[in-house]
């Protein structure tokens, strides 16, 4: 175990910037852990190839400060996970501009990290909570596809939503 | 608002905030639709409901991700309203109208798979208070009713539908959300827009019940406060009600206010608050102290328990929860559980404390009171249930409720008691045997007086022993009057009156018993004790080895001790086997003090003064038996009185109450029994054994000191006037077969027979043995030889009694070789061939034994040679 605590590995970033990572930092990612667990010793620099220095380092700080988390159980303990609930820390250090959120929410999706991922969930959902459609469309920039007509019949169907 | 966010953050790493803005700028415009849709999805997993058709509303992809059925079957589930038995069972439904063959069969397979799931939910359903009202009255009228106002039925008209579970929870959301915001915006009191709108308390608790389980869907941020002012909603409602409801209780409202606050309780959330309060400030708890008092139930001089208070204490008490129990019936919805945790509560709160302070006390003063009590009480506790009315529809359950209790009651107290118990016995009986022992070395030297009355042993053994089985057959006497009895409706004043009688009747059969130093006192109140006066006169001859009294002292106390334990094998389980486990104990502790601490004492001491014995020693004998022997004898007739007691004993103790079990060979009971059998046969086998010998030594000594050198040889004598035809019996004769029939006709009966068959055997033997040798040391002329015919006509009488035929053929012989001496002189030719016949004399003696014999008479000098010749022919003539 001791090994594995001081072992480093090193993380080439999408725009080719190597950084070191101690193992059971880098390993609250599981795709990083499953890799390890396939080769074995990773002595060369690991390419990630979808994710950007800024935005690796922040996801790095992430996990540093969650490395001794006992590691996420399965889906059964999800119905807790769902409250929205976020800790402090965790809640600062999503207090980053919106692209920089989505950025980190694809690097845990991609890497793996489902803690994270909720956390970026949860912070997003905060944010578009009390919205209205259109500023729901504006965040997400997303189109409005519907006709007058279809919009209104969603609301007569949910009458009970109203304020 | 992100942006201001994003300001402090990014200022504190200033190197980096250059970089990111500066990408920031560049990817602006490429990468704004940037989350895929999974992860869309899982935002939404955190949305409010109301926000979640807000985001509906924004585009058809989030509508449809919005509207995902799961999502809101999730919600209900949560809710506590989601029946998924009844969502298959719709599905099935409307595949049948589409007619879809395979599908069907698919819903069908898969239906039996899933039905073990439906108990559960329902019970859960129940258990949260929803069918509360479906219990109560017909389901139709319910609908109906909670049609009219949506908001009360709103959980219970949810259906569970898949595909349509949004607009369900739209109903349910319309429904109450308004009161759920209101409670938890405004935070709990008495203003709520509930309370407001609703008057009937009843009506109050059945929402704010629902709110509870809607709350539970309820996660997104901040739900903790709001839960927690539900909470305090639902609490201040609650102590409301609950104050409503003790008053009810305090004033004896119980059918109108009682029972109403019950049911609203009941509402609310299952009504467990109020069982609590009603079981906590219940009067039979609060009013305990008037039920008895301690110091009632002890006398204060003589530390003794008086049971008719206990018994008067557990009357107040049936009485007392009765009428709890009335009240339990009237107030409460048969729904709710009171029962067991009132009994729980009474056996806690007021049985436990009272009859551990008892006990306490008792054990502290006096040992043998309280173990009168454990055992006394428990016995009243059993009777007790017997007149508790059932609480409310439980009766099957209840009286097995009720033993529960009374045996979790008495646990604690079990272990010290069965130990005390067994100890208290053990204690009593070693005290007696010893202070016996200790009376007896005192008196040693008076002892030795012996006084051999040859009564009919057998006959007084009987009747002993019937008296006996009688008094171990008669119920219990731990608690006369009402003990075995089963009756039930017990009057208190027949009960004290009963305990009083029983009170002046043990100590009095006891006090005969436990001075075995006196002579009968008083006049015995029991057949028993009659009895065992006579018998104790009887068996004067062995007060220094044994005391039947003492014996039966020791059986009383068992049998009390026993008895008194064996009430708690009723517990059952592991305690009902720790207290046979004990009944065991006492039986192998009664065992070891009474036969191996007492009899076989006596026996070991009988044995000792059988092998000291020296007849030639005893300067006075002036009666006809060998004192050790008769005692020794006596001894055996006891002993086996005292085994068949024992026998009788652990029949009607241990195996007529199930103690144990006769044909398990390791049990201790058993095993005890038998070793303890044994030894006495041992004993009983050394004893005889010596005695044998010291019998034929008295019988040597009256051979050698009674034996008249005359008696065969009359000729010698110098009496002048002596008769010549004499026929009868010699002094000797008769006296030896007096002291041997005495000893062998004591033994009839107390033995078994195969032993006395070897005793007899053995004693005859002996005497013939002895006889042959005393027939060589004697002279015999002919006309003694009549008087020599008569004696061994004598010992075959005797012989006869023993019913021995081996035996006979010996003393038969020796009627046959009396009749050498009887031949006259003259026909020696005669005397030869009678000499010469072994048949005649069965092979006991060889010729020439029967020639030493023919030795012995008077004139054989004369007739030796006419015989020898006759014998042996001229031959001989060398001498």
């Amino acid at each position: 175990m001791a090994e594995t605590n001081t072992q480093e590995l090193t993380f080439t970033s999408s725009d080719g910037k190597n950084m070191k990572v101690p193992r059971d930092v880098a390993e609250r990612s599981l795709l990083i852990k499953n890799m390890l667990e396939d080769l074995g010793e990773a002595t060369e620099a690991i390419p990630i190839p979808n994710v950007t220095e800024n935005v690796l380092t922040k996801v790095l700080e992430w996990c540093t400060h969650h490395r001794n988390d006992p590691p996420t159980t399965g889906d059964e303990d999800d119905s807790r996970r769902k409250t929205t609930d976020i800790e402090e820390w965790d809640q600062k250090f999503m207090q980053v501009d919106q692209e920089m959120l989505f950025e980190i929410i694809l690097a845990a999706n991609y890497l793996d990290i489902k803690p994270l991922l909720d956390i970026g969930c949860k912070t997003v959902a905060n944010m578009i909570k009390g919205k209205s459609p259109e500023e729901i469309r504006k965040t997400f920039n997303i189109q409005n596809d519907f006709t007058p007509e279809e919009e209104d019949q969603i609301r007569r169907e949910n009458e009970w939503a109203e304020e | 608002m992100p942006k201001a966010r994003n300001g402090p953050g990014t200022g504190a790493k200033p190197r980096r905030d250059v970089l990111a803005s500066l990408k920031m700028a560049s990817m602006e415009e490429i990468s704004r639709a940037s989350l895929p849709a999974e992860i869309m999805a899982s935002i939404l997993d955190y949305l409010p409901p109301v926000d979640l058709i807000r985001a509906a509303r924004a585009s058809k992809l989030l509508r449809e991700m919005a509207y995902d059925d799961s999502r809101w079957v999730q919600k209900l589930k949560r809710i506590g309203c989601w029946d998924e038995a009844d969502a298959r069972k719709h599905a099935e439904e409307k595949f049948r109208t589409i007619s879809n063959r395979e599908s069907v069969e698919i819903q069908e397979s898969a239906a039996p798979q899933q039905a073990p799931s439906q108990p559960s939910i329902e019970v859960t359903a129940v258990s949260e208070g929803f069918d509360q009202i479906n219990l109560s009255t017909a389901t139709t009228d319910n609908i109906a009713e909670l049609e009219v106002d949506p908001v009360l039925g709103a959980l219970k008209l949810a259906k569970s539908i898949r595909g349509e579970a949004r607009q369900e929870y739209g109903k349910i959301h319309a429904a109450l959300s308004p009161f759920y915001d209101d409670i938890t915006s405004l935070g709990a009191s008495s203003d709520n827009l509930l309370f407001q709108k609703y008057t009937e308390p009843q009506q109050q608790a059945q929402i704010l019940s629902q709110l509870q389980a809607f709350a539970k869907c309820d996660t997104t941020e901040g739900w903790e406060t709001r839960h927690e002012h539900l909470r305090t909603a639902v609490s201040i409602f609650e102590t409301a009600a609950l104050k409503e409801f003790r008053h009810g209780y305090e004033t004896d409202d119980i059918d109108d206010r009682m029972k109403k606050y019950a049911q609203v309780l009941y509402s609310l959330n299952g009504g467990g608050s109020a069982a609590e309060l009603f079981i906590h400030h219940n009067h039979i708890v609060t009013k305990k102290s008037d039920l008895g008092k301690i110091t009632d139930c002890i006398d204060a001089s003589t530390q003794k328990v008086k049971l008719e208070h206990t018994q008067v204490f557990f009357t107040r008490l049936s009485v007392a929860f009765n009428e709890e129990v009335t009240v339990i019936n009237r107030a409460f919805p048969p729904a709710l559980q009171v029962a067991s945790p009132f009994l729980e509560k009474v056996g806690r709160d007021v049985l436990y404390p009272f009859l551990t302070a008892v006990f306490d006390e008792l054990h502290r003063s006096n040992l043998e009171s309280y173990l009168t009590a454990v055992s006394g009480t428990f016995v009243q506790c059993l009777n007790l249930c017997e007149v508790l009315l059932p609480v409310q529809n439980s009766v099957d359950t209840f009286e097995e409720r009720l033993h529960h209790t009374i045996a979790q009651v008495y646990e604690p107290h079990l272990d010290l008691y069965l130990a005390e118990e067994l100890d208290f016995f053990r204690k009593g009986s070693e005290a007696a045997v010893e202070e016996w022992d200790r009376q007896l070395s005192e008196q040693a030297a008076s002892t030795e007086s012996f006084l051999m009355s040859n009564i009919n042993r057998q006959a007084d053994k009987r009747d002993f022993l019937t008296s006996f089985k009688k008094v171990i057959m008669a119920p219990v006497n731990i608690l006369p009057g009402f003990s075995g009895s089963k009756s039930g409706e017990e009057k208190p004043d027949r009960d004290s009156l009963s305990g009083d009688a029983a009170s002046t009747q043990k100590p009095n059969r006891f006090s005969t018993i436990s001075s075995p130093g006196n002579p009968v006192v008083e006049a015995p109140t029991t057949e028993l004790a009659a009895k065992a006066a006579i018998m104790k006169s009887k068996l004067e001859g062995i007060r220094s080895l044994f005391s039947i009294e003492i014996a039966l002292g020791l059986v009383h106390a068992a049998k009390s001790s026993l008895e008194r334990a064996a009430q708690f094998v009723r517990i059952g389980g592991d305690t009902g086997a720790a207290v046979k486990q004990q009944c065991e104990a006492i039986f192998v502790a009664l065992l070891r003090i009474l036969g191996h601490g007492h009899l076989i004492k006596g026996f070991n001491k009988a044995v000792d003064h059988l092998s000291n014995y020296r007849p030639h020693e005893q300067g006075d004998r002036d009666q006809s038996g060998v004192e050790p022997l008769v005692t020794f004898l006596e001894l055996v007739n006891v002993g086996d009185l005292i085994l068949q007691m024992i026998d009788v004993f652990y029949e009607q103790e241990l195996i007529g109450s199930k103690l144990t079990d006769r044909n398990d060979f390791v049990d201790p009971a058993v095993k005890e029994k038998k070793k303890f059998e044994q030894n006495l046969d041992e004993r009983v086998a050394a004893g005889l054994n010596k005695g044998i010998d010291v019998l034929m030594e008295e019988v040597d000594y009256i051979f050698a000191t009674r034996q008249l050198a005359t008696d065969f040889n009359p000729a010698v004598s110098t009496d002048p006037y002596r008769k010549t035809m004499d026929v009868s019996v010699t002094e000797a004769a008769a006296a030896v077969v007096d002291v041997v029939s005495s000893h062998t006709g004591m033994l009839v009966g107390s033995t078994d027979k195969s032993t006395l068959d070897v005793f007899n055997q053995e004693v005859g033997l002996r005497l013939f043995t002895a006889l042959c040798k005393h027939l060589k040391r004697q002279r015999i002329s002919t006309e003694g030889s009549l008087k020599l015919i008569s004696d061994m006509n004598h010992y075959f009488k005797f012989i006869q009694t023993l019913k021995n035929n081996e035996l006979l053929i010996y003393f038969k012989a020796f009627r046959e070789l009396s009749q050498i001496y009887l031949v006259d002189a003259s026909d020696a030719k005669e005397l030869a061939t009678l000499i010469a016949d072994a048949d005649r004399f069965s092979g006991i003696w060889r010729v020439e034994e029967v020639y030493e014999f023919a030795e012995r008479r008077a004139d054989w000098f004369q007739v030796k040679r006419d015989v020898e010749r006759a014998m042996y022919g001229i031959g001989c003539n060398v001498m």
